[in-house]
Parts: structure tokens; sequence; C-alpha cells
């Protein structure tokens, strides 16, 4: 989806006269939360600069980008009705105004959402983490969502208007993206933990890389920027080009492996190949020398 | 007919022709004969196809499928005819004894120390020769050991490419400016010049991570190393050198895919768990006036794995 060059046009102009100011406000709002800010300085990194920003009427942002990936806010207007479904669904855990709560669990088991940004919440509940379905696992599994896409939004929307941050949903344009470069960025930055195979492995103690499987590609790149759980977040170091490239990788050769010896056996590795090698292999080789060497 | 076992082994030496065990272990060889036929025949036509094959330069599998079909036709055939139309058996055959005579042996024994001495004796200038020839070989042959083995390591086992002042650059050669990592990043640098060398990515290799907005100290003495929370430790694991390039943002680990040693970011990379028997060496990094990334000076300790003279 490639914004047409009126709109375009039309975004820079109104920029231009509102000026940088609503997003030094936000940073600044940020800030005053205590919270980390996302402090880059490199452009098309997630964070937006004053040049790509879309802002309504309040001096919200509504959305920045390029033409790798657009970010964009859900609508403000969703908020009251991202405050209900949260009260329902998330404020057991997290408490009522979203600003976490003291686990009797692991350090930071129900950890404190303000001022994170609509895309690491986006991401936990569209991929259904959240709401979890056992809050004192190490780590949340990937299920089917227990809450829609729409419903999503709204919490996201409601949590941003405590104290709006970066980033914002994604939107990844994948025409023009690079697979090679993907590849190359994959082995580099995501290979260590999720395997070459994108399969996922086990971490450090009863952690775990997911697999990287139907995975959809927002969420790939929600993932690369919010960094959730135990990954590192990849903001600067990585631009939203390269992110493309990525996502478009990910969605075509790690969803279809091509395999061209002809069985992938889930791309497991050694062990599993090694298990086959060794009962196909072997196996077969033990009936044949019975044959040969029975007599009659 | 009676199965092996029951069947009494005989000696192949005096048997009549017409003795059981002499007959093919099948109880129709011509039937036998007429599929091991067929069989050999099919591999016969496989070996020959993978010639033709080769020679009109076909696609790989033709290759494969004939070359690989036919000795297995002709593999078939062979066992199958040792199985089928070889005499049943079972024979026997005693082994003589394999020891020369006790007279044998003595005349070799007196043959060696009796003529042997008296040769050596009567030609003392080749026998010394051959001697001298032997030893100076056996002295000659440690030589390759000292030489061919390749260059020295000197001191490239104990220093980096890292100096006073190397830009902090990714795999591209981008220098890493100040705000290109948000706190919970982590990226792999080099100094610059080295990001596409071997031994960059054996030797320099560096693990960058931001562990806050403020200066980091991960141990005393330390504080100074990691200025607006950028921590860099080298990426070369101190067990057997695979790159630590796994890092856990809320376990605060670095872990080694190898051997799953896990280092510790916050302390100084002490390992937590794992063989590793070091920390990670830290290398110390100070921020320009321009912003950019640059490490004061190079690693203090030799990194990756021990070697015999790391003290």
């Amino acid at each position: 989806m490639t914004r047409p060059v009126l709109s375009r046009l039309g975004a820079t102009a109104f920029v231009a006269l509102l000026g940088a100011a609503p997003v030094l406000a936000l940073a600044t709002n940020a800030h005053a939360a205590g919270k980390p800010p996302y402090q880059t300085t490199r452009k098309n990194s997630g964070t937006p600069n004053s040049s790509q920003v879309v802002t309504n009427s309040q001096g919200q942002v509504i959305s920045y980008g390029n033409r790798a990936i657009t970010y964009a806010n859900p609508s403000p207007a969703l908020a009251q009705l991202g405050r209900a479904l949260f009260l329902e669904n998330c404020a057991t855990c997290h408490g009522t105004e979203a600003n976490g709560v003291p686990a009797s669990g692991t350090a930071g088991a129900y950890p404190d959402l303000v001022g994170l940004g609509t895309a690491t919440i986006d991401f936990w509940v569209e991929s259904g983490r959240m709401p979890a379905a056992n809050p004192r696992a190490v780590e949340a599994v990937r299920r089917v969502p227990r809450l829609t896409h729409d419903q999503a939004l709204a919490i996201a929307a409601w949590i941003n208007s405590l104290s709006p941050a970066y980033p914002a949903i994604p939107t990844v344009h994948l025409q023009g993206a690079n697979v090679s470069d993907g590849a190359t960025l994959f082995a580099l930055n995501c290979a260590a933990c999720h395997t070459i195979e994108g399969t996922g492995d086990a971490l450090a103690f009863s952690t775990f890389s997911p697999s990287m499987r139907h995975v959809p590609a927002t969420q790939v790149a929600e993932a690369i920027r919010t960094g959730p759980g135990n990954m590192p977040r990849f903001t600067g170091n990585l631009s939203d080009f390269q992110v493309r490239d990525i996502v478009k990788y990910v969605t075509t050769e790690i969803e279809h492996p091509r395999n061209p010896g002809g069985f992938g056996l889930g791309g497991l590795g050694p062990v599993a190949e090694g298990f086959v090698g060794l009962a196909l292999g072997v196996g077969l080789l033990a009936l044949v020398g019975f044959w040969v060497g029975e007599r009659q | 007919m009676k199965p092996d076992e029951q069947r009494e082994p005989v000696h192949l030496r005096g048997l009549s022709a017409d003795d059981p065990h002499l007959q093919p272990a099948s109880a129709h060889p011509e039937r036998a004969e007429a599929v091991i036929a067929v069989t050999l025949f099919l591999g016969l036509l496989g070996v020959a196809g993978f010639g033709a094959c080769y020679w009109v330069n076909a696609a790989p599998w033709t290759l494969g499928a004939t070359l690989g079909g036919g000795l297995t036709f002709l593999g078939i055939g062979m066992a199958a005819w040792g199985k089928y139309l070889m005499p049943r058996g079972p024979f026997v055959e005693e082994r003589h004894s394999l020891a020369a005579t006790d007279e044998d042996r003595d005349a070799l024994a007196g043959a060696i120390v009796q003529r042997g001495g008296t040769l050596l004796k009567r030609r003392k200038l080749i026998g010394g020769l051959l001697g001298g020839g032997l030893g100076v070989f056996s002295v000659v042959a440690i030589f390759p050991l000292l030489r061919s083995l390749g260059p020295l390591p000197k001191g490239t086992l104990f220093h980096t490419d890292w100096k006073k002042g190397s830009y902090v650059v990714d795999q591209t050669g981008r220098r890493v400016s100040v705000g290109d990592l948000a706190v919970g990043s982590v990226m792999t640098v080099y100094p610059e010049g080295a990001q596409d060398t071997d031994r960059g990515q054996a030797v320099d290799a560096t693990v960058l991570v931001r562990l806050s907005n403020e200066d980091f100290t991960t141990q005393r003495g330390r504080e100074t190393w990691a200025p607006m929370g950028y921590v860099a430790y080298s990426k070369i694991c101190t067990h057997l050198g695979c790159p630590v390039g796994l890092y856990e943002q809320q376990l605060q680990l670095l872990v080694c895919p190898c051997h799953q040693s896990m280092f510790n970011v916050t302390n100084g990379a002490i390992p937590q768990f794992g063989p590793a028997p070091r920390p990670l060496p830290q290398l110390p990094m100070y921020i320009d006036a321009s912003g950019f990334l640059r490490s004061q000076r190079g690693y203090d300790q030799p990194i990756g794995p021990g070697f015999w003279e790391r003290s």
C-alpha cells in the first residue's frame, strides 16, 4: 500500500505548518513518565523524524514512515472501548492503570505497560500471548488470539493515550523487498537464537526462542522493533528498508522452506537428521545383511 | 532339506560329487538362475546406461539413477548367486599351525647374530654411512614441525585490531553513533577497517549491548568503560571460540550457542553457567565529540579460548 502522492504532499505541508512541536512534546512526555526514551538518531528506524509525521488536529500522531514501512497508531477514539477491554482482560495482572503489579513470582512478571507504544501492545495481544494462558509461566506462548484485531487496536489506543510513545503499529510494504539481503540480515541478527531455519530453539533458564513459521508480516516487524520478552530490540541498527527485507525473507523463505535435499525433517538440525540417518540408513543395511547372510 | 544347523559340517576334501553338501542351496536352481540372470542383466543395462549418460552429458540425476541402479542390481545378483546357487555346505577346513619349527627359528637367530655381525665388521664404511644417514634423518625429521606448520602466531593471539580510538562500525562499515541503539538493543561491531576481513570476523568481533541511558559500571575500576550504557564484550567465547551471539535482554545474559555458556552482561560477563572458564573480556568505550562510539584502547587481555602461553 503506497499512499498517493497528493496525500503525502498534503501531509508534508501540514507538518510544515505544525512544525516538530508535537513530536518533541511526545518525547518529553515519555521521558517525564520515567520511561527510557527511544533514543535513536538514525532515520527510518521505527521512530519518526519530523518530516515523516502525520498528526491530527489535536496534535496526536496518526502515522509516520516511508515506502518500506508505514507506522500508524489506532484512532484515539478507540481508547474508551480499549479501557473497558483492558479492565476486563488485562487489569487482573497489569493493574487498572496499566502500570503493573508487583509480582509474587519472577521479577517483572506483571510489567508496567505505560509508555511502551502501540506496536508492543498489538504484538502481545494479536499473537495470542496475552491475555496469558498461564501468567506464571516463564515465557508466554503464541496461540490463537483471544481478542480480535479491532479489540487489540482499542487496548493499544487506550494504553498509548496514557503516555504516547513509539513505535506505532507497522505496516510492511513488501513490494520491492530484497529477499537476498533479508537472508543475510536474518543470518546476522536473528539466526543466533531463532536458528538459520527459523524453527526456534531452547535458551537459558527455560526460556526459548519461538518458531518464525506462520508469523504475520506485521508481527515480525513489531517483534524486531519492540523486542518482546527476552528478544533484544532492533532500532537504529536496522533501517526500515532492512526490516522490510527481513520480513520478506521470513514470510517467504522461512515460511515455505525449499528443502532441496528432499526432506526438511522440521529443520531441527543434526539430532533429527542423525536419527533418521541411523534408523533408515543403518536399519536398511542391517536388513540387507540379514538377507545376504541367511542360509537354508 | 535340512536346515544348516542340523546338517553335519564335513571336510570338503574327499567328498563325492553327489554328496548333498555339494548341492546348490536352492531347491530350484534353474529358477534361481533365471532370476539372477535377469538381475545381472538389469545391472549390466544400468552401468552401460551410466556410460551412455556420461558420454552425452545427460542430467546429473540420470547419472545417479543409472550408476546407483546398475550397481545395486549387480550387487543383488552377486548376493543371490552366493545365497542360492553355491554349494550348500557347511564345510570345515582346519587351519594348519602357523608357527615355524624350533630348528628353523634357532637357525634364523644364529644366522642373524653370527653372519650379521661378521658382515657389519667387514663393511664398516657403508655400515657407518647407513647409521649416520639414519641418525641425521631422525634429527632433520623434526624440522618440518618447526617451520612448515605455518608461521608462529607471535603476538597475534594476544592482541586484536582494537586500538586506542578505533571507530566502532557495523558489518557494512557504518560508524555507530550514540543514538543508534535503544536500551535493550544489541549489535555485532568491529574496529573500523576490520569488518570485512577474516581476522575481523574471527578475532575482533565484539558484541555491543545498550543496557541503560546512563554510564554503566560492570565492575569496580570500569566506571568509564560503558558510556551512556553502551557495554562492549568480545564475541569470541572463552571456552572454544564460538560466537556468543544470543542476547537475552530480560535475563541480561549472553548465551553461547555451542555449549550453553552464559555470561552476565551486567557484572562484566562473569560466566554464570556452562563450561566457559573466564569472563568475556570487556572493551572500554568512549563517545567522541561527534557522538561516535570509539574504543579507549584494545582489550586488556587475550580474547577467546585459552592457549599455552596465556598467563
